[in-house]
């Protein structure tokens, strides 16, 4: 390991520093010190990785900091440390007490910072084990309440059994192509078949990842039970990081033919039930965990195109829907009292009894309906042009059909916010932190929509040397 | 003037910073609300003395023009222009907002300062449809001018305001996404002709369109414009958009918002796909003409003023549609002056009635009777833009609706006919409302007063220019010549 190599994973000596730190100082100090700790070098390690300039170095084994990595480590440290922030209040408020929870998220963002870096099979699929790992401890972080609990088995349940078709599609593929570094995977003649079950493995443990139908029946009990920062956490980042996880794989090549047909099912199922089922959601967190699904098909929808176009919105939408969903979890997090405000009816009023979250709450569903002038439209923009360039023209109609009809339980929200008289819980203050950390969700939603030129240069630049 | 000065820009955004301002007031409503009216005159102002010292106009038709790049990645430019059309329509809308301000200034009594910093946000919404010359920059307004909207609805509304808010969001939004498939599409083709990507309308008007591609996209343009417009089988939204909305709101909707989408017609859908548009001419005929006739005799069953307006609007809009489809310079124009007309005098008509309800808080034209003799002054007004909502000679819409009616006559006698049926209908209802209100007796006792200073003299301006429009409307036509000229010629 050379001087440059250490400077270019710099990011990673960060984050894996301060976890340890976390742990080694959680006894000593305040939570609340551990916390800043935890997001300072979460920060850093962000502005470090968008800092140093992506070299492609051979010198150690299974890493190397990609312009992929260049792009996904600092969308992560950001949403990490924003959810850094606003957990805190929250934990106090459910007594969620101790620097484990810090640490385990500076664990998982380890984790998530290692996943672009990866060079072969073994790291990526470690690292995206990882992230799942850490999010099983978080989601039943509430020991208080029973429901996080059994949101936390839950998850494990399904995330081992998806680890576990995953490793098995990893070791086909590894099979057919004898070997397990990333840029090599191109089929040789003979070995067809189990390459294909390999990627047909692969595909359904993804599909676990991402919720996508149907392989999502995890996904709204999980979000409901999860505290809700985690939820925010979870619902963007390791969604982002499957996404990611199959980019690699394909070495930005476009998909086998073999994938179209699973990935366009994949795709027309999940924005169709996703949107559907949300439709008669009566919870916000439930709503919001079909929305994600829908997303996910969308996602997966400029996936399947397989053009630079296709996998360009990927990483656009990645970013601009962790975004939306941190800042609607965060304004969720922040609302919520020493229980759990999850019912669509429980938010009535808030927007004018707590402007700032509940203008936060509905910028996000206004966002995540793809309504201009907000980062989702020019997202949803993004997908279905590059799914329309990219000759997907029927499953992009369906789509934006779809999407339309999601416009009606967001905007159930947006009415309950401003349109009904105020309920019997007015919330906590909002803490500083929690301010701070949706102001900067917020605005970024609106900047990303007026301006998406600079993210739209960064994703150019993360495709540029792959 | 120095010429590089982002004029536009600025005649756009000056509203929206301006309701920004506004909302800041919250804690001082009455501030605000001064402070909103300020904003909206010197938005008029400004728009006026565009007007006035606008140079000739180039070539293109646009005197005032601005180009810059926005979103490279796709070739996406914030161009703005302004030709006699655009100017036309802008200053309606800095009028309307002006007047629906002005007249319902007491109407909401809480949360002041949002509500007019919402009024102000729609105003740039809706300018921001009459002058963009980028598809994408476009459709960015057309979407983003129902959020503030909605919320107007929403908040401020009465009667099933929820439902009414959400419908009218849910009806415009899904008609438009698909219209956002037929651009990209636009886009994707000429691109792969020229090499050029680019949503600028003066390069996607050159693209080369298959046939039946273009019907696809003109019907996915038609949907999305004839939802907002509203053309008959798609004007479900409106009677519970326009009812359930503050009476300002009203004002708004009917006044202007819907003049967008008449707007896009000429101006985008029209140029874009001139063939698709010509197979596609008999439909909106249908629809026109349906529309006038139905709105016509859907207004006369009505007993809710608001209802009755709003349908007589539904009615009135089929004419400009029949002006747009049969595409003459006469018939356009007509359409164009049809445009303005109707923003004065349904704007003034849902005035009125806002007034009414405003003093009695009662819509139902049953209970009224024998207003003429006890608020002279009202009952003035209330007869004088009936009047001119139903034709009569010397007053605006006379003149818009006999241009429209003469240019169809010639290309489609039969929808010209329909249409003048339509008039007839138009006066039988319009009668029959100024009897029920003005004359006979009231079924129960109603006591109400008559017009202030400030919506008399506001009013009067309304009235003024409804009778200049329908004596001498050569300058609005001078104004639109040119345009027109170009736009027909191809």
């Amino acid at each position: 390991m050379t001087y440059s190599d250490a400077i270019s994973l710099l990011p990673l000596i960060i984050v894996g520093v301060a976890s340890l730190l976390v742990l080694l100082a959680g006894p000593f100090c305040h939570v609340r010190v551990v916390t800043v700790i935890g997001a300072a070098a979460a920060l850093a390690a962000g502005f470090c990785a968008a800092a140093v300039s992506p070299v492609n170095s051979a010198g150690l084994p299974g890493l190397a900091f990609t312009p992929l990595a260049r792009y996904l480590i600092p969308v992560f440290c950001v949403a990490a440390a924003l959810s850094l922030l606003l957990s805190h209040g929250y934990n106090l408020r459910h007594e969620i007490r101790g620097e484990e929870y810090p640490a385990t998220v500076i664990f998982c963002l380890f984790a998530l910072c290692v996943l672009p870096c990866a060079t072969n099979m073994l790291t990526l699929f470690l690292a995206l084990e990882a992230v799942a790992f850490s999010f099983y401890v978080l989601v039943a972080m509430d020991l208080g309440r029973a429901e996080s609990a059994e949101a936390g088995l839950k998850y494990l349940l399904v995330g081992a059994v998806a680890a576990a078709v995953t490793a098995f599609g990893l070791a086909l593929i590894y099979a057919g192509t004898g070997t397990l570094a990333l840029g090599a995977l191109t089929a040789p003649a003979g070995f067809h078949s189990i390459l294909a079950a390999g990627w047909g493995f692969v595909i359904i443990g993804i599909a676990f990842k991402l919720s996508l139908v149907p392989a999502h029946l995890w996904t709204p009990d999980v979000y409901q039970g999860a505290p809700a920062p985690v939820a925010g956490l979870l619902s963007t980042t390791s969604k982002f990081a499957g996404a990611a996880f199959l980019l690699m794989l394909l070495a930005f090549a476009p998909p086998r033919a073999e994938l179209h047909l699973p990935l366009y099912v994949l795709s027309l199922l999940s924005m169709g039930l996703g949107n559907l089922a949300a439709l008669r959601q009566t919870n916000l967190k439930r709503m919001l965990a079909y929305s994600s699904i829908a997303h996910m098909g969308y996602l997966t929808l400029a996936l399947l195109t397989g053009t630079r176009d296709g996998y360009s919105a990927v990483l656009l939408y990645g970013a601009i829907y962790t975004v939306m969903n941190l800042a609607a979890f965060g304004a969720i997090s922040s609302l919520s009292a020493n229980g759990e405000r999850s019912s669509i009816a429980d938010f009535a009023g808030l927007g004018f009894s707590a402007p700032l979250r509940g203008g936060v709450l509905a910028v996000a569903m206004l966002s995540l309906a793809g309504i201009p002038p907000t980062a989702g439209f020019i997202g949803k923009f993004f997908v279905f042009y590059s799914a329309i360039r990219g000759g997907e023209i029927v499953l992009a109609v369906i789509g934006i059909l779809f999407a339309a009809i999601s416009a009606y339980f967001y905007l159930r929200v947006v009415v309950q916010l401003y349109m009904r008289p105020v309920g019997a819980h007015l919330p906590k203050p909002c803490s500083r932190a929690e301010s701070f950390a949706l102001i900067c969700s917020s605005l970024a939603i609106v900047v990303i929509g007026i301006f998406p030129t600079p993210l739209l240069r960064l994703v150019e630049s993360a495709l540029s040397h792959s | 003037m120095n010429p590089d000065f982002p004029i536009l820009t600025l005649l756009l955004f000056l509203p929206l910073v301006g309701g920004l301002s506004v909302a800041l007031l919250w804690r001082n409503p009455a501030t605000a609300r001064f402070f909103a009216l300020l904003v909206g005159l010197a938005e008029l102002a400004l728009g006026a003395w565009l007007g006035s010292s606008a140079p000739a106009a180039g070539p293109t038709g646009y005197f005032l023009y601005q180009d810059l790049p926005w979103i490279e990645r796709f070739g996406i430019r914030y161009t703005l222009g302004m030709d006699g059309i655009s100017l036309v329509l802008v200053l309606l809308t800095a009028f309307i907002t002006v007047i629906a301000m002005l007249l319902f200034w007491q109407e909401v009594k809480e949360r002041v300062a949002l509500y007019f910093a919402l009024l102000l946000a729609t105003e740039t919404g809706i300018l921001g449809v009459f002058l963009s010359l980028d598809l994408f920059l476009f459709y960015l307004f057309w979407e983003a001018m129902l959020i503030p909207m909605f919320f107007l609805i929403g908040i401020w509304g009465n009667g099933r305001k929820l439902y009414s808010a959400v419908k009218f969001f849910l009806y415009t939004f899904i008609g438009s996404l698909l219209m956002l498939v037929a651009i990209i599409v636009l886009y994707l083709m000429h691109g792969a002709q020229t090499g050029s990507y680019s949503f600028a309308l003066a390069e996607l008007v050159h693209t080369q369109v298959p046939y039946t591609t273009g019907l696809w996209l003109f019907a996915a343009f038609l949907l999305a414009l004839g939802v907002k417009f509203p053309l008959v089988p798609l004007h479900g939204w409106l009677p519970d958009a326009y009812c359930d909305s503050p009476s300002a709101g009203t004002v708004v909707l009917a006044g202007i918002l819907a003049k967008t989408a008449a707007y896009a017609l000429i101006r985008f859908a029209y140029p874009l796909l001139p063939e698709a548009a010509h197979a596609f001419t008999p439909v909106i005929y249908v629809c026109a003409v349906i529309g006038i006739v139905y709105g016509a005799w859907v207004a006369f069953a009505q007993t809710d003023m608001k209802r009755l307006v709003a349908y007589s609007s539904v009615s009135h809009m089929g004419f400009i549609a029949l002006g747009i489809a049969a595409w003459s310079p006469v018939a356009l124009s007509g359409a164009v002056l049809q445009m303005v007309n109707h923003g004065i005098t349904t704007g003034a008509l849902f005035v009125m009635v806002g007034m009414l309800a405003e003093r009695t808080e009662d819509r139902e034209s049953l209970h009224y009777g024998g207003l003429w003799g006890k608020v002279p002054v009202l009952a003035f007004f209330f007869l004088f833009f009936n009047m001119a909502s139903a034709g009569l000679p010397g007053l605006n819409n006379f003149v818009g609706e006999f241009l429209v009616l003469v240019g169809t006559f010639r290309v489609a006698p039969g929808a010209a006919l329909g249409a003048f049926l339509g008039i007839v209908l138009t006066l039988v209802y319009t009668v029959r409302l100024v009897q029920d209100i003005l004359f006979g007796t009231p079924s129960q006792p109603v006591s109400l007063s008559d017009l202030s200073l400030r919506e008399s003299a506001t009013l009067a301006s309304l009235a003024v220019i409804g009778v200049y429009l329908g004596v001498h409307p050569a300058p609005v036509l001078d104004l639109i010549k040119v345009p027109i000229a170009l736009l027909t010629k191809a």
